[in-house]
């Protein structure tokens, strides 16, 4: 080789290395250091919302909008879209849809549950079993309870040493997770929201829950649209993941498999604001539930009717 | 109170790409689209309640006999957001209530637009239920 061609190339390497240093350099500068609590677990504490535009799944030509939500015959038709009811004055994301994984955005539901689903939502003014577990103001589940909801959307994260806390604003309920490795409970115990096990992959608080019973739903709420009220069987396996990727947000993800109801493993991941100045409402579920007693009269009143 | 202009935009905006999204129930299965009504009354007390707030009226009848009604609102969280306080609708208050009649009959409504004596106008609904004019509403 000649001096030229050697001087030539310890140019160019010389060039690369420098790009590449400064490449690094920049990553390094851009890479957001999350906080460590006192304890030096990663903080993910503090009050957070997930009030979104995106829909849950990639609509498909066939999908019963109106059955989703409960109004199968559509009775209330020519009412077009409605809006998130808790959003007035916040800027929202419109994605494609929260559904990541299958990558065409649509949770693979085997056709038994969905009939199931739609037998429920067409007769829910025939019996209170029929409403899933959010209507009924037991739980809307999870993952179901970190679905978007459009209203009640409000979720306080708190940690101690060895456990973090997630308080729901809808439904009024608080979630425990033991991060100190302990094994799940017995699998005989079965429980709407499964037995939940975190532990921490690098910044991610990684959540394993079983354990469910078979009364639940993995989504309740209409804004979940197809999935909402797809029965759920006690093989249900779900893992959660929480990344806070800037001071602002925590990027939440859940892969859902269940194979007696779903033919492959899906994914969600949705976003996570940070929103201190939000000021969740009491939810006393039971007490404001008006809407189950209404439904149920006005089915009895249709009965009379015929 | 007014809602501000640009509440009411933004809420226009987000209408337009939203689906149908929200609320603890279907409206069809409770209330009936094709039974609007029209309510002129008194406020008797506002439950800001979840999910659904309830605004309590009384109404006279063409007879003079007083009957009580109950309207179904939004979330409280919702209404707080769009402007609505503790103040909005005070007991005493006269109002003219919009909505949808309950399916079973009873003194029941989904409300919509409530109108004061003094020409407020506050949308007190529930949005993303399926109620008839849903999309329209601000």
């Amino acid at each position: 080789m000649s001096t030229r061609r050697v001087v030539s190339l310890a140019i160019v390497m010389t060039t690369v290395a420098v790009a590449l240093a400064v490449v690094a350099g920049r990553a390094q500068e851009s890479r957001w250091e999350a906080p460590r609590t006192p304890d030096g677990q990663p903080d993910l504490q503090g009050m957070w919302t997930n009030y979104t535009n995106t829909p849950f799944e990639v609509f498909a030509e066939g999908d019963k909008p109106d059955l989703y939500a409960g109004d199968p015959d559509r009775t209330a038709q020519g009412t077009g879209p409605g809006f998130l009811n808790d959003t007035a004055g916040r800027q929202l994301a419109r994605g494609r849809s929260l559904v990541v994984d299958p990558p065409n955005g649509r949770v693979p539901i085997m056709p038994w549950a969905e009939e199931r689903r739609n037998y429920k939502l067409a007769h829910i003014q025939d019996d209170w079993v029929n409403h899933t577990a959010w209507e009924r103001c037991i739980t809307r589940g999870v993952p179901g309870g970190l679905f978007p909801a459009g209203y009640g959307s409000g979720y306080q994260i708190l940690q101690s040493p060895g456990v973090v806390a997630i308080v729901y604003e809808m439904i009024h309920e608080a979630r425990i997770i033991p991060l100190d490795g302990r094994p799940h409970i017995g699998s005989r115990i079965r429980t709407w929201n499964g037995d939940s096990r975190g532990r921490w992959d690098g910044d991610t608080l990684v959540v394993d829950i079983t354990n469910y019973n078979d009364k639940g739903s993995v989504a309740t709420n209409v804004a979940t649209q197809r999935v909402r009220a797809i029965p759920q069987s006690e093989a249900l396996h779900v893992v959660e993941r929480f990344t806070r990727v800037d001071e602002n947000t925590i990027i939440y993800e859940a892969t859902v498999e269940d194979p007696k109801v779903f033919t492959a493993p899906w994914t969600v991941r949705i976003p996570m604001q940070r929103e201190p100045d939000y000021r969740m409402f009491e939810y006393a579920c039971h007490e404001g539930n008006h809407a189950l007693p209404n439904t149920l009269s006005a089915g009895r009143a249709r009965d009379g009717a015929r | 109170m007014r809602i501000p202009v640009v509440m009411a935009t933004l809420a226009v905006l987000v209408l337009a790409a939203g689906g149908r999204l929200a609320a603890h129930h279907a409206f069809a299965a409770e209330f009936d689209g094709s039974k609007p009504v029209t309510l002129k009354g008194t406020v008797t007390r506002m439950e800001w309640i979840n999910p659904h707030a309830w605004l309590h009226i009384e109404v006279k009848g063409p007879d003079g006999k007083v009957v009580a009604w109950m309207i179904e609102g939004g979330a409280p969280n919702a209404l707080l957001r769009r402007g609505w306080n503790r103040d909005s609708l005070k007991a005493g208050t006269a109002v003219v209530v919009e909505g949808y009649r309950a399916r079973d009959g009873s003194n029941r409504a989904n409300g919509r637009e409530v109108t004061t004596g003094d020409g407020r106008k506050l949308f007190i609904g529930s949005t993303g239920t399926g109620a008839p004019g849903d999309a329209q509403q601000k």
